[in-house]
């Protein structure tokens, strides 16, 4: 790989995301030693049966599971996408691994034609702005049918990162938003930066409409470094003061509804020209300096890197990894696409720490089971609200900070909602996914990779309940694996 | 909306309710405090109120006599109708519930509460706060440890309700080992039934038996915190399912008022005798950087009335000698308004504490509005001295050991 890293003093050594993990030698310890331990604490009585139950749950493993080339699709297309219908599993592997990450990557050659012709039409010219359930339902729509559902994956991103948010700013101000994020999902960040600190919704939330030359609002100019470049430690309360100073002059265009506006403009006697000294330059700046001068640090390249990594691949990752990716963003001119190119075909994105190592938030669970039981335009309403007590509000971000994710999403309350959420959705279900047998339900949305229990008892009650393939679906999907993404 | 007849009818209820309490102890989930002997202590619930985004301090304990008040506010300042504390202070003119409770002798109000160095990151200083740390991090909550502390002593049944939110999510003030129920409402926090041709189908039993699988089978943490919060949950919902119809809400909560919800929420467990601990509620919004007034106004307003039901309704069920409520925001804002009239983020700010046990009145100095640290307020004491405080003589919990360290005792309870 010519853009490896050169610090690497080893010749021998390979990067660690290069490095195959033995298979072999993980299930031995892994088997050998949960094993003995089970035992050990199991063997009190019990009944035999029982015991030999449970040590084969402790002694199952999902090491290697990344081995099938089917496995390592259905992971792809519910990192890089919302999970796959059958359809769709059985057309990336006819394509092969290479051909179908570059057909995801390069969405733009793939016609949406079709979710377009379904998806209800969302007028902005009219007097009255959108509900919020229907740009919300017209999102979920999207990411449960797209065509291009990278593009879907990475819009998510955005919003989660640069968040704006119902509470403050006005449902057509954020569908705008959205489809900017959508337009330039896989662009320059530089420029993503630049349209979103003009952007009328964010404007909004961060109060960058208010921020006049002699009346200086530091909201956006705060969490520009806090949040969405540098992160905390990387500048001082001076640089939030005149950065904020930097950003004078865009206002909102038009009508005196300042939830209604969206566009913006530049108007420049509200914009402080005078010098500022940011980060230590001294200079007449703009807000598009600022982000200049932001975006190429590298505390932003580490941080952009390590939020992309932990959102498609898993938490934490090594600095080696984050290195590279953070190598990449700026050889290729803070390229999004270029560094989940890198994301996507990395061993340590296949690697099994990575499997199942996210929980689904609650629009890829969402989607994802919609995917499964169908769903109508009703539908999709009904479910946009149904995500509310999982934790998680389409165009409405608990804070400017984004969703926490991780294992926040997972607490009783957030849970049971989940399970409900496939019992109601399989009850209304729209038929096409019902006619399958168990081996395909499992096969489509759990990598026919389940605890020994698990599939038992979905046999079970596959064999208990022979022609309620509702019931059975509802099993499949309140399964712990599906949980996880 | 209630009638004042309907209101005198629902107030003779408390003598039934009083009697309902025990039985729900005796036969429910609760079961299990039963077979601890019941320490007064483990009555007693503190209820935290979140202002979350940084509540503007000086509007809300307003220093209404202070030439610079009115100069570095020349938009925001409350003019008219401050509630009159003495000759220097008053509440914001919305806060009419909490002036009645300081008149009652039930509201402490501490001044200036802030910590050294103080973080202006909405992020970085809610951590600080919820930690009981300066630096902040994922460590525990203060009163997860305080409920995990329950648990060690075996004070209290380790059982998922004695922490609670109302919400979606758990909040960091409350995590620990302990698990913490985050509850939207009491009637659906449970497995909905399937059914086939009209029969239920049990699927409770083989689910719990997928989720103990993958305790050990799935990947860490992902596999025991499936299986634990899945176990939780069902318990939870069936000492929910147990206790359920009898609470009625012995004051009117205002209607389209999510903080008056969540309270609601927090008083149906109370009341419902589940054997809550720590509640947590959230009200957001504080961000004011532009155009405070009206939304802080409202803000304020919703806040106020919300807590006068919660409080009139614990009494009502003779509850409220056993609850107090504690408020807190990450930050205050600037003493100067921007040019938005709005305020930026700043540090100290008053703290609320309310309920029959709290001894009233002012504690901590009013910082100076003249003496600033950058435009901010210089803090006069330690939010951790409030927790000491609250720890020690409220929960009687060893509050040195909870906050890893020993902070200053403020008489803020009765003895």
């Amino acid at each position: 790989m010519e853009d490896a890293p050169t610090t690497m003093s080893s010749t021998a050594r390979r990067p660690i995301w290069q490095r195959p993990v033995s298979r072999r030698a993980v299930l031995a310890t892994g088997a050998t030693g949960a094993a003995a331990a089970a035992l050990a604490v199991l063997w009190k009585g019990n009944d035999l049966s029982q015991i030999l139950n449970q040590v084969r749950d402790l002694t199952h493993g999902y090491q290697g599971a990344l081995t099938s080339e089917r496995v390592r699709m259905a992971h792809l297309l519910r990192r890089a996408g919302f999970g796959a219908t059958r359809t769709e599993l059985d057309h990336y592997v006819a394509m092969g691994q290479t051909a179908a990450t570059e057909a995801i990557l390069n969405y733009t050659k793939t016609s949406n034609a079709a979710l377009e012709s379904q998806l209800p039409t969302i007028d902005l010219g009219s007097s009255t702005p959108p509900t919020a359930a229907a740009i919300q339902s017209w999102w979920l729509q999207r990411m449960t049918l797209s065509a291009r559902p990278l593009e879907e994956k990475m819009t998510l991103f955005w919003h989660g990162l640069l968040t704006s948010g119902l509470d403050k700013a006005g449902s057509a101000q954020l569908f705008t938003q959205n489809q900017l994020f959508r337009s330039m999902a896989l662009g320059n960040f530089d420029e993503l930066l630049k349209a979103v600190s003009k952007n009328p919704a964010m404007m909004v939330y961060l109060d960058t409409e208010t921020n006049r030359k002699g009346k200086p609002n530091e909201n956006y100019a705060r969490e520009l470094m806090e949040l969405f470049t540098t992160g905390i430690g990387h500048y001082t309360e001076d640089d939030v003061r005149e950065s904020a100073r930097s950003f004078t002059g865009w206002t909102l265009q038009g009508g005196k509804q300042l939830r209604y506006a969206t566009a913006s403009q530049f108007v420049p006697r509200l914009h402080d020209a005078g010098a500022k000294t940011f980060m230590g330059k001294t200079g007449t700046f703009t807000g598009d300096d600022i982000v200049e001068m932001l975006v190429p640090l590298r505390a932003t390249a580490v941080r952009l890197s390590t939020r992309l990594f932990s959102f498609f691949a898993y938490p934490n990752p090594d600095q080696e990894i984050v290195n590279h990716l953070a190598d990449t963003f700026q050889k290729t001119h803070y390229n999004v696409g270029a560094v989940l190119r890198e994301i996507f075909t990395i061993d340590a994105f296949y690697s099994d720490k990575a499997y199942r190592s996210l929980v689904k938030t609650p629009a890829e669970l969402v989607a994802q089971t919609l995917k499964a039981t169908g769903a109508n335009a009703k539908t999709y309403t009904a479910a946009a609200v149904a995500m509310a007590p999982m934790g998680q509000v389409l165009f409405y971000p608990p804070n400017v900070a984004g969703w926490p994710g991780g294992t926040s999403w997972i607490n009783s309350s957030t849970l049971l909602t989940r399970i409900n959420f496939a019992n109601a959705a399989t009850q209304r279900g729209q038929g096409s996914l019902a006619a399958q047998s168990l081996g395909q339900l499992s096969d489509t949305l759990l990598d026919a990779n389940v605890s020994p229990t698990t599939r038992d008892g979905l046999q079970s009650f596959e064999a208990a309940h022979p022609d309620d393939r509702t019931g059975l679906l509802f099993m499949v999907l309140a399964t712990p694996e599906f949980q996880l993404n | 909306m209630f009638s004042r007849r309907d209101f005198f009818k629902q107030g003779l209820l408390p003598v039934f309710a009083g009697s309902a309490v025990p039985s729900v102890f005796a036969n429910g989930v609760a079961a299990a405090a039963a077979d601890s002997p019941s320490a007064t202590p483990s009555d007693r619930v503190l209820v935290l109120v979140q202002l979350a985004g940084g509540n503007d301090g000086l509007n809300t304990v307003i220093p209404f006599q202070d030439g610079a008040y009115h100069d570095a506010r020349p938009t925001l300042r409350q003019d008219q109708g401050v509630l009159r504390l003495n000759a220097q202070l008053g509440l914001h003119p919305n806060l009419k519930g909490l002036k009645a409770s300081w008149d009652a002798g039930q509201l402490a109000i501490v001044q200036g509460v802030g910590y050294p160095n103080p973080n202006l990151s909405h992020f970085a200083s809610m951590s600080i706060w919820e930690t009981a740390s300066v630096q902040g991090g994922i460590g525990d909550g203060w009163l997860g440890r305080y409920l995990n502390y329950l648990d060690q002593v075996g004070e209290s049944p380790n059982h998922a309700l004695e922490g609670v939110s109302a919400g979606s999510l758990v909040p960091p003030e409350l995590r620990s080992k302990t698990p913490v129920t985050a509850l939207q409402s009491l009637r659906t926090f449970r497995l909905q039934p399937v059914s086939e041709h009209g029969t239920q189908v049990d699927v409770e039993n083989p689910l719990m038996k997928f989720y103990g699988a993958f305790k050990s089978a799935g990947p860490a943490p992902f596999g025991a915190l499936l299986d634990t919060t899945l176990q939780e949950a069902l318990q939870a919902s069936h000492a929910l399912q147990a206790t359920d119809a009898s609470y009625q809400p012995k004051a009117p909560y205002p209607a389209n008022s999510p903080i008056a919800s969540s309270l609601k929420l927090v008083a149906e467990t109370i009341v419902s005798g589940l054997g809550v601990r720590v509640a947590h509620v959230t009200l957001g919004g504080f961000d004011n950087h532009a155009r405070e007034k009206a939304v802080h106004d409202k803000l304020l307003l919703d806040l106020d009335q919300a807590l006068a039901a919660f409080m009139q309704d614990l009494q009502g069920h003779g509850l409220g000698d056993r609850v107090l409520v504690m408020t807190w925001s990450e930050f205050g804002r600037r003493v100067k308004e921007n040019g938005s009239a709005g305020t930026d983020h700043g540090t100290a700010a008053p703290m609320f504490l309310l309920g029959a046990p709290v001894q009233g009145g002012l504690y901590g100095q009013q910082p100076s509005l003249t003496d600033l640290d950058n435009g901010n307020l210089k803090f006069g004491t330690d939010f951790r001295s409030v927790y000491a405080s609250v720890l020690q003589d409220y929960l009687k919990a060893p509050a040195a050991d909870l906050l890893g360290g020993n902070f200053e005792i403020l008489p803020l309870l009765k003895a």
